[in-house]
């Protein structure tokens, strides 16, 4: 167990870019790393990966692992496991870290599954444990009602998957210095039991919910598909974009991807406005990194209240189209 | 084709906030009197995807739930739904596990109830919320395992699986047996309203015990836990909410409207 | 000498006579029997309890006209002509059996003396009956209320109007034959209008020959008339004579609105509720012959009051259309039944109803609308999982948490009102003889908590001794039922009979109607027999036992709205205006819909939850003009889902200035201090 030493962080990238997420993890592992006094290695996978490796070095690591594979080059559960628990067999890192995405919510329990670790999920803060010197992560629990701090006393190596947009990105520094090591074997094609059939782009139209400076989000409230129109023309006028609540995703009116919340989407908008949504704290787990909420709803006692810095009670058919053309009308005038 | 799905019992998410209390000492959350514990989201979910291959395939539906005793409860509703047959698995060294121990006690049930072609978890539980026991029980049983499914079908002995990824979607396929966990993305659960419901009540869950299932102590030695709370708190978020009025709703709208022009 | 006895073209009048009845019953008899089947399609139902009871008192209902007159009001008087022309129908029925069947047909000979004096009373009937057939054509015709607005197919149009003319010309028939009698053999001391005719006819100087030619062709066109309308009427969509009096033989005879449960022998089946005709009980198939097309429920009913699709006498004469199309082929058995819902019912018609019952009230012939509609919403619910997105998550609640309110949106939990209460909260083992039984929304929701706790106040002012269960109660079951989601009602019904009888309860007061009328009415299916007592009904008593004094001036003008299922549901319409009246200095006003013809708040049948669908205005907004309209300052109610209603209308109205809604036991509460 002492022989482990170093933190280790599954990268992601995608058109020749490193992923928005993977720069905060560096700018994190960073911090952890010179806490411990320990090295901070990147693990990239796939055959484009090495164009990518000075610009991890830059963002801080000490060590950068390509699994040049072209089976990788796409993500597949099985053949990401077999390669990641592989070098984290050989490297003995101390402390493995995911992004909280597609691949890092699939991944990382796969990952700690063979490696019979000690995981922490969806982390919104990491330290280290002063007595202990110890991973501490904390997460929410109980829909984020509460959070929890954990430990893995004993179990190695110790895994966080880490929320996107709650750390600060990494400073860029393009004379920093480390090196680059291949990660030895390939993936063997007869471990790969899931198989990828196909995998389908939606194109979405106008701003993308993660990046957009303003999100209109409705909930189960809203009370129809076609409602959503008037969110729509809302976000427009701000340019922003829509989102929604679990329930009104379940119902089909708008696309999952919209999703704000624990299990969707987790969006830091300057403004955030929640239309016609009680405010559950799995939802609000989703915007509150928000700069300013505005929560308009029939019921003055809803929770999103509790959280919001502008409130209006009321019949959101009859606020939002005025809403929208005050606004419209302000930013012409 | 014969299922597994494995539910669990939790403290209503739906309840007030304010309402949400814990004992900062044992770490532990202290569930507000009067308020029955609920099907985790997520698993109740995984019951439908159940439910919808059986609706195709017909076939036999066993819901095991780890827990206390009144995990019953959970058993009963996934049989009110329309699942065969049910097990709670209680034991006093069952408590507390972390989601390795979770895992061990689910497989060694799992392998007791021995023929199975799908094994459906909830994605993660809507309490506590590890997301991991689905990936570590399919390491156990050494079954290959699909996470976030929105979609599930089958075809001899091969399952086809839609995953809602942020981008679009994917579409997967593994052969069977196989594990499967299930996201919100696959629709909401039908509503127990057949005399089911009531023919479900009064069944008598059975209820497994760490020797029914042959489960070894040492697995279930809290000392060899992987993970460990020690911290538990309720996060604070005070925000003033500054109420915004008119005479009309379309007035209240336009004072709104005065005051993010300003923030944007 | 009738015209029966003599011979045409060789032909015995008595031949024709006969000949022409027996093909004409046998037309009817036959189309009869054929309807008789098609109720027949539908599943037995034993409603021959108590058949000498039913037997009276339906006679009596109708002779007394007390079916049609019960609807009469200041603004629709039609029910006094459909009394007239019943009567006077009656008369001249048995007119025809003497008359044209025992003197004609058989032969007879009938006494001069009775038949001047009854020939005189059917002069003077036929001017009444003419009467009200012209009043009737006005109405229909000029007038136009909007409860007799219809879409009507061709074969209806020409059945009023065969309907108008037939009544019509047997009235003038009636007259031409009398006089023409008269005049042909110049009979003396005629009737009066029959011999005003007579003398006429004699004056213009034709022979008797012409004059006895012209009676004979007259009596047997009269002849051919009536037994015209007796094979017309069953072949027409103009049932209602036929069945009406059937289905006020076979009403119910329980508690009016109480629902029946799913029998147990039922539960293996793979459909549950209503969607096909055979699906129906036989009864509810009767129900649909039996309508008179009178628009009176549509004309009370909430839903048509404020836009919604739904109208209580379309959906039954729709159903009735739909048994008559395919009852054929289903009696051939050449076609299975198809689906009903979307086709003949939509379901939005299904989900409009708010069950207050206002139809069946005013039914004169006692169809049952409301049993219907949740028939087929248990079809909905139990077979198809189809139900608005707002009813789903009110079950769901129902079926996960015990109660109908979602968990986020009520800030509180069921036993929290209890807190810095001193109650006696029962727990296991405990025992009590009198539960007050708050209720869901009494229990939850902030502002009817205050009414309950002034219940509570109220109660032990008067010294009563009382528990309540706290936070172990949970939901009666009501809006769960009548949403259709009838299995898990049959589950909340038997597990709350069994707290109660582990706590052996006696008595049970409650504030909340819904909960009264399924506890009081519906529970004893299940065996729960105890004695339930609404707030009202238990403080009137306290009041009349002098334990209660309401001694303070409220000065209040004040005006009660009645729940449906306190008033029309339990006949509870006395209590709360004792009450109310026993308060000094205040003056009671009624609303113009009050009592048994009360408007709904909008919340019953589970539509507290259900999302309303979109009208010309909501419900409560129309029951708040009502309530605005008698100038009282204060609209009383004794139902939580009332109180709710109202609060929302005044507030979405911005009436908080002009109007204030209360429960009974706030203002007892006030009048005690």
């Amino acid at each position: 167990m002492d022989n482990r030493k170093g933190i280790l962080v599954c990268g992601e990238f995608a058109e020749a870019k490193l992923a928005p997420i993977t720069i905060e993890l560096l700018g994190l592992g960073r911090k952890l790393a010179n806490e411990l006094g320990e090295p901070l290695s990147v693990l990239l996978m796939g055959s484009k990966a090495s164009g990518l490796t000075q610009e991890t070095i830059a963002f801080g690591a000490d060590n950068v692992y390509v699994a040049d594979d072209a089976l990788l080059d796409q993500y597949n559960s099985d053949g990401y496991t077999q390669i990641a628990a592989n070098l984290c067999q050989q490297a003995l890192p101390s402390i493995v870290l995911l992004g909280h995405t597609d691949v890092g919510m699939d991944l990382a329990p796969r990952l700690n599954a063979r490696l019979g670790g000690g995981l922490a999920m969806d982390c919104l803060a990491l330290s280290i444990d002063p007595a202990t010197q110890l991973l501490a992560s904390t997460r929410p629990v109980f829909g984020g009602n509460a959070h929890a701090t954990m430990l893995a006393k004993s179990a190695r190596p110790q895994m966080a998957t880490v929320r996107p947009k709650t750390m600060p990105p990494a400073a860029r520094d393009d004379s920093r210095q480390g090196q680059v090591l291949p990660v030895e074997g390939k993936v063997d094609p007869s471990a790969i039991k899931v198989k990828v059939v196909e995998r389908t782009k939606e194109q979405v139209e106008g701003v993308k919910l993660e990046d957009a400076e303003v999100v209109v989000s409705g909930g189960r409230g809203i009370g129809g598909a076609q409602n959503f129109a008037m969110l729509r023309e809302l976000a427009n006028v701000l340019g922003g974009a829509v989102g929604a609540t679990r329930p009104a995703c379940d119902e089909g009116w708008v696309p999952v991807r919209l999703q704000v919340g624990q299990s969707g989407k987790v969006v830091s908008p300057k403004l955030y406005i929640a239309v016609a949504l009680s405010g559950a704290m799995a939802h609000i787990a989703g915007c509150l990194g928000s700069k300013v909420i505005v929560a308009i709803n029939k019921d003055k006692d809803a929770n999103i209240f509790n959280v919001a810095h502008f409130g209006i009670v009321g019949d959101y058919k009859e606020i939002l189209p005025a809403l929208t053309a005050k606004l419209r009308e302000l930013k012409s005038g | 084709m014969n299922t597994i799905v494995c539910v669990k019992q939790v403290l209503d998410p739906e309840i007030p906030p304010a309402k949400f209390k814990i004992d900062a000492e044992a770490k532990q959350v202290i569930p507000p009197a009067g308020v029955p514990p609920v099907i985790s989201v997520y698993d109740e979910r995984a019951v439908e995807a159940a439910l919808r291959l059986k609706d195709k395939h017909k076939g036999k539906i066993t819901a095991l739930s780890m827990g206390s005793e009144k995990a019953a409860d959970v058993i009963k509703h996934a049989i009110a739904l329309g699942a065969d047959d049910g097990f709670v698995l209680q034991d006093a060294a069952f408590e507390n596990l972390d989601s390795f121990g979770t895992a061990y006690v689910l497989a060694k049930a799992i392998q007791k109830i021995g023929e199975y072609d799908l094994v459906l978890c909830g994605r993660q539980a809507a309490d506590w919320g590890a997301g991991e026991v689905g990936s570590i029980l399919a390491e156990i049983l050494g079954i290959p395992v699909i996470t976030l499914a929105s979609e599930i079908q089958a075809q001899d002995k091969t399952l086809r699986v839609k995953r809602i990824v942020s981008d679009g979607f994917e579409v997967l396929e593994a052969p069977m047996p196989c594990l499967i966990t299930v996201g919100s993305e696959i629709g909401l659960p039908r509503l127990p309203a057949g005399p089911r419901l009531m023919m479900a009540r009064k069944k008598v869950i059975p209820i497994w015990r760490a020797q029914d299932i042959g489960a070894e102590p040492t697995k279930l030695d809290k000392q060899n836990a992987h993970t460990e709370v020690i911290g538990l708190s309720v996060p604070t978020r005070k925000t003033e909410c500054e109420m915004i009025t008119g005479a009309t709703p379309a007035d209240a709208a336009a004072h709104l409207a005065a005051k993010l022009s300003k923030l944007i | 000498m009738s015209p029966v006895s003599a011979t045409y073209w060789g032909v015995p009048g008595f031949f024709i006579f006969w000949g022409l009845f027996a093909i004409a019953f046998g037309l009817f008899l036959r189309r009869f029997y054929f309807l008789f089947r098609l109720v027949r399609l539908g599943k037995p139902e034993n409603r021959f309890d108590r058949i000498g009871q039913r037997i009276t008192s339906t006679l009596a209902v109708i002779a007394s006209q007390g079916c049609s007159l019960k609807s009469v009001s200041r603004t629709d008087i039609a029910g006094i002509g459909h009394a007239w022309m019943f009567w006077g129908f009656g008369f001249f029925l048995v007119g025809y059996i003497v008359f044209v069947g025992l003197e004609g047909g058989l032969g007879l000979s009938i006494p001069s003396a009775f038949e001047r004096v009854y020939l005189s009373i059917l002069d003077i009937v036929a001017l009444f009956v003419v009467a009200a057939i012209s009043v009737a054509v006005v109405k229909r015709y000029i007038t136009r209320p909007a409860r007799l607005e219809r879409k009507q197919r061709r074969k209806e149009k020409i059945i009023m109007v065969s309907l108008f003319t037939a009544m019509t010309s047997l009235m003038m028939l009636h007259y031409c034959v009398e006089g023409l009698r008269y005049a042909a053999y110049n009979l003396s001391s005629a009737p009066p209008i029959g011999g005003v005719l007579a003398s006429f006819l004699t004056s213009t100087g034709s022979s008797s020959a012409t004059l006895l030619g012209t009676y004979n062709a007259i009596w047997w066109l009269n002849y051919v008339l009536l037994l015209g309308a007796l094979v017309y009427t069953p072949h027409s969509e103009h049932l209602h004579p036929l069945f009406s009096p059937a289905n006020i033989l076979f009403k119910s005879l329980g508690p009016k609105m109480a629902l029946e449960p799913i029998p147990p022998e039922e539960h293996a089946q793979e459909s549950f509720g209503v969607s096909k005709i055979p699906d129906f009980t036989q009864k509810q198939l009767l129900d649909l012959l039996a309508c008179t097309w009178c628009g009176r429920c549509q004309a009370n009913c909430p839903a048509n009051l404020t836009g919604k699709s739904l109208s209580p006498r379309e959906m039954i004469l729709n159903l009735k259309e739909h048994l008559l199309d395919v009852g054929p082929e289903l009696l051939a058995g050449k076609a299975d039944a198809d689906s009903m819902i979307g086709s003949v019912v939509t379901e939005d018609e299904i989900w409009a109803c708010t069950t207050c019952g206002a139809c069946q009230e005013v039914c004169p012939v006692n169809i049952e609308h409301v049993h219907k509609i949740i028939d087929l919403r248990r079809n909905l619910v139990l077979t198809q999982n189809k139900m608005p997105e707002s009813a789903q998550l009110m079950l769901r609640n129902m079926q996960s948490r015990g109660h109908p309110w979602a968990g986020i949106q009520s800030l509180r939990l069921r036993g929290d009102w209890t807190s810095d209460q001193e109650l006696k909260v029962l727990s296991d083992g405990d025992t009590a003889d009198t539960l007050f039984w708050v209720g869901c929304t009494g229990a939850l929701v902030e502002r009817n908590v205050q009414a309950t706790l002034a219940m509570t106040r109220v109660l032990k002012a008067a010294s009563v001794d009382f528990a309540v269960l706290g936070e172990t109660e949970t939901c009666c079951g009501d809006p769960a039922r009548r949403a259709g989601y009838e299995f898990q009602f049959q589950m909340m019904a038997e597990q709350n009979i069994e707290v109660f009888k582990s706590h052996n309860i006696k008595e049970i007061i409650t504030s909340c109607p819904h909960c009264y009328n399924t506890i009081k009415n519906e529970y004893p299916r299940f065996g729960g027999d105890f004695k339930v007592v609404h707030s009202t009904q238990f403080i009137a008593d306290l009041i009349a036992q002098g334990k209660l004094k309401l001694t303070k001036d409220l000065k209040s003008r004040l005006t009660y709205h009645d729940p449906c299922y306190l008033g029309r549901y339990n006949d509870v319409y006395q209590e709360p205006r004792q009450i109310l009246q026993a308060i000094p200095n205040t003056t009671l006003v009624e609303m113009e819909r009050s009592r048994n013809k009360g408007l709904c708040c909008g919340a019953g049948g589970g539509h507290t939850w259900i999302e309303e669908q979109p009208g010309t205005t909501k419900i409560n907004q129309l029951r708040l003009q009502d309530a605005l309209g008698t100038g009282a300052a204060q609209v009383v109610t004794a139902c939580p889902y009332c109180l709710q209603m109202f609060e929302e209308s005044i507030e979405h109205k911005d009436k908080k200035d002009s109007l204030k809604v209360q429960d009974l036991a706030e203002i007892v509460e006030a009048a005690m201090r």
